[in-house]
């Protein structure tokens, strides 16, 4: 009964969905000051705009599917990302790191190879204060704070679903937990060559402002990290995603929603390790760690917005040839069409609805009217490199502005609170991700998909 | 111990410039600076959703507070007191103490300026947070207050906190430090009251002479602390009280138009405050109507 809905949805009821998704792209850029105070507010228009005449016109299965995408996408998605943000918000490097170019490029290696197991906020949200503080004495740090974001925000996070919100939907959708690592070829490709232009660029400014000896005057503190223990509640969530992708208890019912038993296990236990966390980690670390839960409450009140306003839109996709988006499903065709469709929406909207969205339309495009995980396990056997390609998509592409993912901001917002001039919207765009990445992508579209 | 140095936190409430003035008649105690420091909280100005910072905003702000404080420091500098001024982003509590410490000032002063807006509770959430962190002798500031004494409902202008603290004395070593400070006020405190309480349990617990004895030896005591203040020549006057500690306190308080309340603050009276609101340097913070002076 479920299914046939995406196949009579009109198109218009898609448009709260790019209302949302427009606001958040364009509101921070043209109306910041308007969009910090009222971001909430907006979110809740959008999802008035889609709830009530959705639910006026089909009733009761509209309330199904709203809580549907709540309960089995929403409250999921919120739960790792708080569980990831805190455990890694109570663990502190300390010490005097002195920026050279070798030891700043072995920041953003273990940061990039941290993203994928404590995802890209956790990982940045851990080590951008200290690559800030280990280059305060540098003059250009703008490139550096932008290469963080390339690596650490976004393509470190491609390899597991805790990495990247958008590989953990899929996970939510029967993607495997391991099956991500297909994308390890593609990661290492990227990270590899924005190492080498980080490592050239870095050790040509290291040279041209000639400060080498500055690190002899400062007071050295012996480097250590505070919150150690962490690292445990961080394995227990891992764990605990894991668990969900291997174990099958049954079925429970939620408000008439069913939920496998192992998921809301799961994130009964991503809530414990966090408790777990705050409990054990003294109050001192999360503050010198600048620690605020504003960015999740952020996260949490915009993602109810993209949730629900998301949901028609999914529907027509998932209907195939047979829904409204037809022309879309028919025009993208090839896996390189994908990536960039895939990659091109996750620069400017942000990733996670991007690659939910053309998940669906390529469950849709192969498999309509298919339950959706048992044409996921379909998709991966018979059609895999699609997957890859939205996958890569979404994850590498987040890295082109700053409202493609949402470490991006934070890390944009702790450098300029710390006095390193970040570019603008379109200045990041233009000085950097344009002339670095873009022409990685093209070299991964002809090495991987051509 | 001298107080040369104080932190005085702002967030430009009202009367926030008239509980600076009340501290001006330090000079004649030796202040030397006072370091004010306002803290732009980062929600107001960072994390902007896909957005990051607000620079101009944050500026803006920044800019403000340093141009209310340059009017504090003319006057500061009248009377001969140096100042300086910290503006920073970040969160709150966590700012202040960092700049306490990083200062290293020989008090904080703290609180709202002026409560008169409903039951008796002097103390908000920010001082509470302070108080049981803090490790520097910290001024609950009341600058103007309401409270209830006997049914009726009253306001006090509390103008010359360090003219006659009651001191609530406990014989340790931490007392001691407290004489310490208080001595070193000469210049300004007129007189103090050295207040030691006869709890219930201690009443309840023993007989008739042996409550004697132990009045007898409070007395002894408290002369000697008088006697130690007039030898640095501040003028000292001994009080026993009898049952609740926190309402014989305020008793003597108010009979004996006491200016200020000072308490010891030990770090298991922090611990009390953060778990579980039950310190009695946190309790006398919230319910007298009289500055609080907390000297770890």
């Amino acid at each position: 009964m479920h299914a046939d809905l995406g196949e009579i949805l009109p198109l218009w009821s898609t448009l709260p969905f790019v209302g949302m998704l427009l606001s958040i792209a364009l509101f921070p850029l043209f109306a910041p000051k308007f969009w910090h105070n009222h971001f909430g507010k907006t979110s809740a228009f959008w999802t008035l705009m889609a709830v009530v005449p959705f639910t006026i016109l089909y009733k009761g299965q509209a309330v199904y599917e709203f809580l549907h995408i709540v309960l089995a996408d929403y409250v999921p998605f919120v739960i790792l990302l708080s569980a990831l943000y805190t455990v890694s918000g109570n663990i502190l490097f300390r010490g005097t790191l002195v920026g050279t170019p070798v030891v700043n490029t072995g920041i953003l290696i273990i940061g990039t190879v941290l993203a994928s197991w404590m995802g890209t906020t956790g990982a940045a949200m851990l080590l951008i204060r200290p690559f800030l503080r280990a280059n305060s004495h540098r003059k250009n740090r703008t490139f550096m704070v932008v290469f963080f974001i390339f690596l650490v925000a976004n393509v470190g996070g491609s390899l597991t679903p805790l990495g990247d919100p958008p590989l953990f939907l899929g996970f939510l959708r029967g993607v495997p937990f391991f099956w991500t690592f297909e994308l390890l070829p593609q990661m290492i490709f990227v990270v590899f060559i924005l190492l080498v232009m980080y490592f050239i660029i870095d050790s040509y400014f290291y040279r041209k402002e000639g400060i080498r000896a500055a690190s002899e005057n400062v007071d050295k503190e012996p480097l250590r990290i505070d919150g150690l223990h962490n690292l445990l509640f961080l394995a227990g969530i891992v764990g605990a995603v894991l668990m969900s992708g291997v174990l099958h208890w049954g079925e429970i019912t939620i408000l008439g929603v069913h939920r496998a038993t192992v998921d809301v296990a799961r994130d009964a236990m991503l809530i414990f390790m966090a408790v777990l966390s705050l409990l054990t980690t003294r109050k001192e670390i999360r503050e010198d760690n600048e620690f605020t839960w504003y960015p999740m409450q952020e996260v949490a009140i915009l993602f109810i917005g993209i949730f629900l306003t998301m949901m028609p839109c999914l529907k027509i996709l998932q209907a195939g040839e047979k829904g409204e988006l037809a022309l879309l499903i028919r025009a993208v065709s090839e896996p390189f069409h994908y990536f960039w469709m895939t990659g091109l929406l996750s620069s400017f909207l942000d990733n996670a609805p991007t690659y939910l969205t053309f998940l669906s339309s390529l469950l849709g495009k192969f498999y309509p009217g298919v339950e959706a995980r048992e044409a996921v396990v379909l998709l991966i056997e018979e059609h895999g490199i699609y997957l890859k390609a939205i996958s890569a998509g979404a994850v590498f592409f987040g890295a082109n502005t700053y409202i493609g993912n949402a470490p991006n901001f934070m890390v944009r917002s702790i450098a300029e609170e710390t006095g390193t001039p970040m570019p603008s919207f379109f200045g990041f765009m233009i000085k950097y991700s344009i002339p670095v990445l873009i022409p990685v992508f093209a070299l991964i579209t002809f090495v991987f998909y051509w | 111990m001298a107080i040369e140095k104080i932190l005085f936190p702002s967030r430009f409430r009202e009367l926030a410039y008239e509980s600076l003035e009340t501290l001006f008649p330090l000079k004649n105690a030796g202040l030397k600076e006072v370091v004010f420091c306002h803290v732009i909280s980062r929600e107001d100005v960072g994390f902007v959703p896909y957005g990051g910072y607000l620079k101009e905003e944050a500026n803006k702000l920044r800019e403000e507070a340093v141009i209310r404080f340059a009017d504090w420091q003319k006057s500061l500098s009248e009377r001969g007191i140096g100042s300086k001024v910290i503006v920073n982003v970040g969160e709150t509590v966590h700012e202040i103490l960092k700049a306490a410490e990083a200062e290293k000032v020989d008090l904080l002063v703290i609180g709202r300026k002026k409560r008169v807006d409903g039951p008796a509770t002097f103390i908000g959430s920010y001082a509470h947070k302070i108080i049981t962190r803090s490790k520097f002798p910290t001024l609950v500031s009341k600058y103007m207050v309401q409270y209830n004494d006997q049914d009726a409902t009253l306001t006090k202008i509390n103008r010359a906190p360090f003219e006659m603290p009651l001191f609530a004395a406990d014989w340790t070593e931490r007392s001691g430090r407290v004489l310490d400070v208080i001595a070193s006020l000469k210049g300004v405190i007129r007189k103090v009251f050295l207040f030691y309480n006869i709890d219930e349990r201690t009443l309840e617990k023993s007989a008739e002479s042996e409550i004697d004895l132990i009045r007898e030896n409070i007395a002894e005591k408290l002369q000697d602390y008088c006697d130690r203040l007039k030898a640095r020549g501040i003028e000292a006057e001994p009080h026993i009280g009898a049952g609740g500690m926190l309402d014989e306190m305020i008793r003597v308080s108010r009979e004996r138009k006491a200016s200020m309340i000072i308490v010891g603050n030990t770090s298991k009276d922090r611990l009390l405050s953060n778990i579980l609101d039950r310190s009695l340097s946190y309790q006398v913070s919230k319910v007298s109507e009289l500055p609080t002076l907390l000297v770890p």
